[in-house]
């Protein structure tokens, strides 16, 4: 098991909706979809690389054969997951910081929700309706979600700059130069294994290699 | 559509498994030591399907009963009949729900068009299991109901299909560029900061030079090379 690859967390989570409300949560994400501005809280969150929000009707369970048992369920079931950078209780905490009131809106009619707040309720229903990534891949281990948005900016700036002053005089060319090590300052950063990445990666390592802890 | 968010996709599928044992070990249980066993990072086989950006495989065993209290109206509000009777407030309790089948979740967040993508998956997912066996695809979804009669990549993008959920919200955080336009844009950040440091108060010609000679070696609008492979772990 490893919730952990890299620098990224997989959490999943899925929690029981009651079917008749199903509707109303579909529109509260047509609305959030159609409305970027309601969205605005979570791209502050700026430690997730990409989430998601899946709705399935209590009928709606993939059935693939007459021979496979069909579900009978009282209730629907919404699944979230996400992929962010960062430990556990600093993801779902700075949720609850930053949009305590998108958050319940979204999980409003799910059953014993306890709200975002306080924070311990929400932590346990979080833990308690979580399941564990069996395997987790990430494409940029030692890369956070900023770093990935960040490399995009140094690429168009440094592609930019060369075409523009390349070619220039050398103190143009320096003058240019430091504009440049200026405008992208917040941007730059050496990506390596962090701490905890470290050693969650070898804890992995040894479990796939049947080391003993 | 909520499954998209500019080029970026939100693939979600759950593969019903076959409810039956190989000796004395459920398909399920030996799904989720397959799912476990696979290799990490570089040597993921998802590292080999093209424009996967992050990917995740586990079993969904059951859905859990919401014991816990809550701020919840409807069951506060049920709690009142307790006043009356025991078995009236149990009764009023949340309903226990139980799959009958237990589920191989498959999520992905990719750059691009789902057919193109699950091609890729048929055709690349290749690693070398611990027992030194070369592996494919089918491997992880071999005791998925109704998988023996995926034979060819056209059957694997079908069968998908039918068991993919789609995503009432899809948020993307990060980027919609390629894969391969990210992880070149990431070495180039890597590349081009250590070169900014490297070269911190030299004279302005021997910096240009340094640089000349970088974009040379770095080829900045060369997404193919060099670039950060897939999955590299480490600097």
């Amino acid at each position: 098991m490893s919730n952990i690859a890299g620098k990224a967390y997989a959490m999943n989570v899925i929690t029981p909706i009651r079917w008749y409300m199903t509707w109303i949560n579909k529109l509260i994400f047509k609305t959030a979809l159609s409305n970027p501005s309601t969205l605005k809280g979570l791209v502050t969150l700026s430690l997730i690389h990409y989430a998601r929000w899946v709705i399935i009707p209590r009928d709606g369970f993939p059935r693939l054969d007459p021979s496979q048992p069909k579900e009978e369920l009282n209730y629907s079931y919404m699944l979230f997951f996400s992929n962010f950078n960062g430990s556990w209780d600093q993801y779902v905490d700075s949720f609850t910081f930053a949009i305590p009131s998108g958050l319940d809106l979204f999980w409003k009619w799910n059953v014993r929700y306890p709200k975002s707040v306080p924070l311990t309720p929400f932590h346990n229903y979080i833990r308690h309706n979580q399941i564990d990534t069996a395997h987790y891949y990430n494409a940029y281990p030692m890369a956070s979600s900023n770093d990935v948005k960040s490399a995009q900016k140094i690429k168009k700036a440094l592609i930019n700059f060369n075409t523009a002053s390349a070619d220039k005089p050398p103190e143009e060319f320096l003058n240019d130069y430091n504009k440049l090590l200026n405008d992208m300052q917040h941007h730059f950063g050496d990506m390596k294994p962090t701490p905890i990445v470290s050693l969650s990666a070898d804890a992995v390592r040894k479990r796939y290699l049947q080391i003993p802890e | 559509m909520a499954t998209k968010s500019g080029n970026a996709t939100a693939l979600t599928v759950l593969s019903p498994i076959k409810n039956g044992i190989l000796n004395q070990v459920s398909f399920a249980d030996i799904t989720r030591e397959r799912c476990l066993r696979l290799p990490i990072h570089e040597k993921s086989p998802l590292s080999k399907v093209p424009n996967t950006y992050l990917a995740r495989l586990f079993i969904l065993d059951d859905v859990y009963y919401e014991s816990l209290p809550a701020n919840d109206k409807v069951f506060n509000f049920s709690d009142i009949t307790s006043l009356f009777s025991d078995s009236a407030r149990k009764k009023a309790l949340p309903r226990k729900d139980h799959l009958k089948s237990k589920y191989l979740v498959f999520s992905s967040s990719f750059y691009g068009d789902l057919d193109e993508y699950l091609r890729g998956m048929w055709d690349n997912w290749s690693y070398v299991d611990h027992e030194g066996n070369q592996r494919d695809v089918r491997h992880i979804w071999e005791y998925c109901v109704a998988f023996d009669r995926v034979t060819d990549s056209a059957g694997f993008i079908h069968y998908i299909k039918r068991c993919q959920l789609d995503a009432s919200l899809f948020f993307n955080g990060s980027t919609d560029d390629s894969l391969q336009d990210q992880l070149k844009a990431l070495y180039l950040k890597q590349e081009f900061t250590r070169f900014a440091v490297e070269h911190q108060g030299k004279g302005a010609a021997e910096i240009q030079q340094a640089f000349k000679a970088f974009i040379e070696r770095a080829q900045p609008e060369n997404l193919a090379s060099p670039t950060w492979p897939p999955g590299k772990s480490t600097p």
